[in-house]
């Protein structure tokens, strides 16, 4: 098997009520779907999160699929009542959500209203560094 | 009805006449004077097929020698081939180009990657003046949608145009893809080298210098049906020691490697703007793949050809800084695994330094 | 050696051990004449007897073979020769060793081979058959065209099976495709208005049911359609069902003159064989025919249309897929001319995202949508709101990106009304060879409840033009070093230089630098629509209805 150098790979930082996913690689047609399954089992298994951090610094190439995937990860976030966060994007992250007109939509408080306030703040810590396998 | 505007023709004029005045027109950008004046040809009752072979061919021949003469630009060159597609699309629905199809079904193609399709376009027309029935396909068409075309339609043969030798590989798979489900293919273009030595080693059918030619030799009687169990490695075996396989996978690899090299060797370069670099960058290009091309056929002189050729249209254009003997040089430093890459290296660079009319430009370091 | 042994015959007398030897040996003189000859050889040549004349009791070959040895020159019959000694003795095949005596005369020793000859000429006769049928699977598997697969089958058929070989393929109509191959001819296709239940056994051929084995028809019950003009008296029919992949591929039909033998047991299994392979292959390429023809209708919809000038505005468009094999994807572009002439033709040039089948279903749906809501096309923002609200889907947040643009002829001008959904700016190239992004923005189409566009106005002189284009273009990899992105820049540089070009002109230019950008490597979909002001050399191409307005 080898290993495409943009492989995306995700790895997840757990605080009591704040979820940190970094996201490395190109987020595109063959492994969008891999961050939102991720994300939907963060939200799934933890009921109190009120805050979704994407650490997109390290994220490569975003084509239309991988839009996608932010722009479902944005809904599944706001349905749970969870804020997302779009941390250290990229210039060109910036210009394709400037683009398409969707940097106010996925990065808007819930519209609930009912956002549960942090506890912990920043300080996160790492509890379970998850590294989905099966890529390819 | 003529509108005032039409252009005035004396009856009868002879076609050399007219194609000068079709290229006034193409290489003005005037479509409208372009395709009334062969309507008007036809009118007169000029042959569509000489005005098609004699008049349009002729003229984007020209466009071409224009072009490599760095006297039109890329962007002209196709503008100029735009208008006379728009003239022979106005020539075959021209009542004189009305024929019934009499005889089989020709499938006209240009290899994939081949971008210049008005000769398999006038190739075609001629065809159908013939008598044929004809799908052309056009440009730059994917093998695998040849082959789905031929599953459909039971071509008699088929017409598979390239003008540039890079494509020949392509070419190849494609002849043989063809040839694997029972239709024999004629060749034609530039890419097939001086008569057509590049279509026998590929295993074609047959191949033909012009579309009068191609037209001629499909009226001769059917294409000899191809072995079923022919395979493209039969036809070269010198594959077999990966020297173009190596070449061809790890081609940007080398440009960039040779790049960096000839900054170091040449000082004049690290001056270069940014699209100076790239044009550097793109002529490197050119060269490897020509290399990769000449492995595959084992062909020593189209490199050499293309060589020579570069370095007159670098001269043309006025690019004296552009070296190309050392960037053969480089390239072979970094194929010395390679002896047939090698020995086609040298043997360009020998002709390079020793031709004087690229002598200046060889030597402009 | 030899004089030895001639030595040990001659000593030996007729009641010796040789004269009871299972093998028949016979000894002739110089003269011809038989001078003595054995038990064996008593009982396949009875009239041999000491004094008879060979010619009289030996067959012709012997004889000949006798006066041959008995002619001067060495006596011993070279090994090499010994393969031309061989004949039929009374209906069986021998070998003839001879062995020169001193006295001239020659000692034939006659050795029963035919059973070994049978079993040799049936191995030469079962590799030939083994090596036919090879080639016909060859032949047969390589071509996915029904008339091609047809045309071999009745070939390969007549230059080994029969005089004449017929490839009847099950058809709907009323009309029956047939194809007829004699002997060392080419085949050659009719559709025959005939009843295929004239023929007993074909009807069930060509249905496939009931099972029917290969079957013989009396000649002269078979219709004149089966028999080639000028074929003669006919010996033999056989109609042969083509089985396929469970379904009827058709009926072999084979006919051998009155004066060649008709078909042994032996043959006929070899047909069985033959059509087996013929019928998987006919009912492979009916099989490929159906799904291309369904393939074809369903795509057709999704293909890009031809463009080419409307109400004196150029048009051009080229669209590349992202899979080569496939002719659609997630671009697409349309031009709807005005309903009222005059009126603004409305461009729509868009990317949904995905990429394949599934994303170039999706531009269909869009497609059909712009089409319902051409009445409201002069409000671009309004028509865009409808789009959004017909593509929300709570189950994914699948979008598309567009830009939408009215073009209309003013005069010498053409006036354009530009919005983008998300999409790249359309570039506009100015006769003095400058691009800029025609400055309208606006949310993308489908994933959120609510949405903006701005809309912009610019006018086209002569020889200027509009060009829309999705991010495939642009974000093409490659270039001579290999992970350039072709980008922004490239792509206005390479506009500049194309004042004043066809609008299919300009097409094929971005077309044709972003393919050798990207060299072999992978890319997204690329669509390219370019709206031109035409150049107006002459008054009559004004209005746009002159003749030599062509599109290709």
């Amino acid at each position: 098997m080898t290993t495409h150098p943009h492989q995306l790979r995700v790895t997840t930082l757990e605080t009591q009520d704040s979820v940190r996913v970094e996201v490395h690689g190109d987020l595109d047609y063959d492994n969008a779907d891999l961050l939102v399954h991720e994300v939907t089992a963060q939200l799934t298994a933890r009921p109190g999160l009120t805050d979704l951090h994407l650490h997109c610094a390290e994220i490569g190439a975003v084509d239309s699929m991988g839009l996608c995937a932010l722009l479902m990860i944005s809904r599944h976030t706001a349905a749970a009542g969870v804020r997302l966060h779009l941390d250290e994007r990229s210039a060109k992250l910036d210009r394709l959500l400037d683009l398409t007109g969707t940097l106010d939509h996925l990065t808007a408080p819930p519209p609930t209203g009912t956002v549960r306030s942090s506890m912990t703040g920043e300080s996160t810590t790492a509890i379970r560094p998850t590294e989905p396998d099966g890529l390819t | 009805m003529r509108t005032s505007a039409s252009p005035r023709l004396p009856r009868s004029a002879p076609l050399d006449q007219l194609a000068e005045q079709l290229w006034e027109a193409v290489s003005s950008a005037d479509e409208y004077t372009a395709t009334e004046l062969v309507l008007r040809m036809l009118d007169d009752g000029a042959d569509p097929e000489a005005v098609l072979l004699d008049v349009v061919a002729k003229v984007q021949s020209r466009v071409g020698e224009e072009w490599a003469a760095n006297r039109i630009s890329v962007a002209q060159e196709h503008a100029a081939t735009a208008i006379n597609e728009r003239a022979v699309a106005a020539v075959s629905v021209h009542p004189a180009a009305r024929t019934a199809a009499t005889r089989g079904r020709i499938t006209v193609a240009c290899v994939d990657g081949e971008w210049h399709g008005l000769p398999a376009r006038l190739l075609a027309e001629v065809l159908k003046l013939r008598g044929w029935r004809v799908d052309y396909l056009g440009a730059q068409v994917p093998t695998p949608h040849l082959i789905t075309h031929l599953h459909n339609t039971r071509a008699d043969a088929v017409a598979l145009s390239s003008s540039i030798a890079t494509r020949l590989p392509t070419a190849h798979a494609a002849i043989t893809a063809c040839q694997a489900i029972g239709v024999p293919v004629l060749v034609g273009g530039a890419a097939f080298g001086p008569q057509g030595r590049y279509a026998k080693l590929l295993g074609a059918e047959a191949w033909a210098p012009d579309a009068r030619a191609a037209a001629d030799h499909l009226a001769q009687g059917p294409l000899p049906r191809p072995q079923a169990d022919h395979q493209q490695f039969d036809d070269l075996p010198h594959l077999s020691d990966q020297e173009y396989t190596m070449v061809a996978r790890n081609s940007t690899s080398l440009v960039r490697h040779v790049f960096t090299a000839l900054e170091d060797a040449c000082p004049a370069m690290r001056s270069y703007s940014d699209l100076q670099r790239e044009r550097t960058a793109e002529d490197l290009k050119h060269i490897v793949d020509f290399l990769a091309t000449a492995l595959y056929l084992d062909d020593e002189e189209l490199f050499t050809w293309f060589i020579t050729w570069t370095a007159q249209i670098l001269q043309a254009r006025g690019v004296p800084e552009m070296s190309v003997p050392p960037a053969l040089v480089l390239l072979a430093r970094e194929l010395g695994d390679f002896p047939r890459a090698a020995r086609i290296l040298h043997a360009a660079t020998r002709t390079l330094v020793t031709d004087p009319t690229t002598t200046a430009a060889g030597n402009a370091v | 050696m030899a004089s030895t042994q001639a030595r040990t015959v001659a000593d030996t007398r007729p009641d010796s051990l040789w004269g009871r030897a299972p093998y028949p040996v016979l000894v002739a003189d110089l003269r011809g004449v038989v001078v003595r000859c054995n038990d064996a050889a008593g009982l396949i040549l009875p009239a041999a007897a000491p004094g008879a004349s060979l010619t009289d009791v030996a067959p012709a070959w012997l004889c000949a073979a006798h006066t041959r040895i008995g002619s001067p020159g060495p006596h011993a019959v070279p090994a090499d020769t010994e393969e031309a000694l061989r004949g039929t003795i009374a209906g069986r095949r021998f070998e003839a060793h001879p062995t020169a005596l001193g006295d001239g005369s020659v000692a034939w020793w006659l050795v029963d081979d035919t059973d070994h000859q049978l079993a040799r000429e049936a191995l030469l006769m079962e590799r030939e058959r083994t090596a036919f049928l090879a080639k016909a699977s060859n032949v047969l598997l390589s071509s996915l065209n029904l008339g091609r697969c047809m045309d071999v089958t009745a070939q390969l058929a007549a230059e080994s099976l029969a005089d004449v070989a017929l490839a009847i393929a099950p058809s709907r109509s009323s009309r029956l495709p047939v194809v007829t191959c004699l002997r060392g001819g080419t085949p050659v296709l009719a559709d025959m208005s005939v009843d295929p239940d004239d023929v007993p056994g074909l009807g069930e051929a060509l249905r496939g049911f009931p099972p029917v084995p290969s079957r013989w028809i009396d000649p002269a019950a078979a219709p004149a359609w089966l028999v080639p003009e000028g074929f003669g008296p006919v010996g033999s029919i056989v109609i042969t069902p083509l089985p396929g992949h469970g379904v009827p591929a058709g009926a072999l039909v084979l006919l051998r003159k009155a004066q060649t033998a008709s078909f042994s047991s032996e043959e006929e299994v070899f047909a069985r064989l033959f059509a087996a392979r013929a019928g998987a292959a006919m009912s492979a390429a009916r099989l490929y025919a159906e799904q291309t023809a369904i393939t074809d209708v369903l795509m057709r919809e999704l293909m890009p249309p031809a463009l080419h000038q409307i109400s004196g505005v150029d048009f051009a468009g080229g669209y590349r897929p992202s899979a080569d094999h496939e002719r659609i994807g997630g671009d697409f572009y349309d031009v709807h001319p005005a309903t009222v002439e005059g009126e603004a033709s409305l461009v729509s040039l868009g990317d949904v995202c995905g990429k394949g089948l599934e994303a170039a279903v999706l531009t269909g749906k869009i497609r059909n949508t712009l089409h319902a809501l051409l009445p409201l096309a002069d409000d671009h923002s309004r028509m865009l709101g409808l789009l959004n609200t017909a593509l929300l889907n709570s189950h994914h947040a699948r979008f598309v990106t567009l830009v939408l643009a009215s073009a209309r002829r003013r005069g010498n001008q053409v006036d354009l009304a530009l919005t983008s959904a998300g999409h790249p700016s359309p570039l506009i190239i100015r006769a003095d060879g400058t691009v800029h992004e025609a400055d309208t923005r606006g949310t993308l189409i489908g994933a959120l409840p609510a949405i903006t566009a701005v809309t912009i106005t610019e006018s086209l002189a002569p020889g200027e033009s509009c060009v829309l284009y999705t991010d495939g273009i642009t974000e093409a990899k490659g270039g001579p070093m290999g992970d350039d992105l072709f980008g922004d820049e490239r792509l206005k540089r390479a506009l500049a230089g194309c004042v004043g070009m066809p609008a299919e002109g300009i097409v094929e230019h971005v077309q044709m630098l972003a393919a050798q950008w990207l060299g072999n490597r992978r890319h997204d979909d690329m669509a390219v629509v370019v709206i031109s002001a035409p150049r107006t050399h002459h008054l009559s191409a004004v209005n746009g209805h002159t003749r030599g307005r062509f599109t290709a």
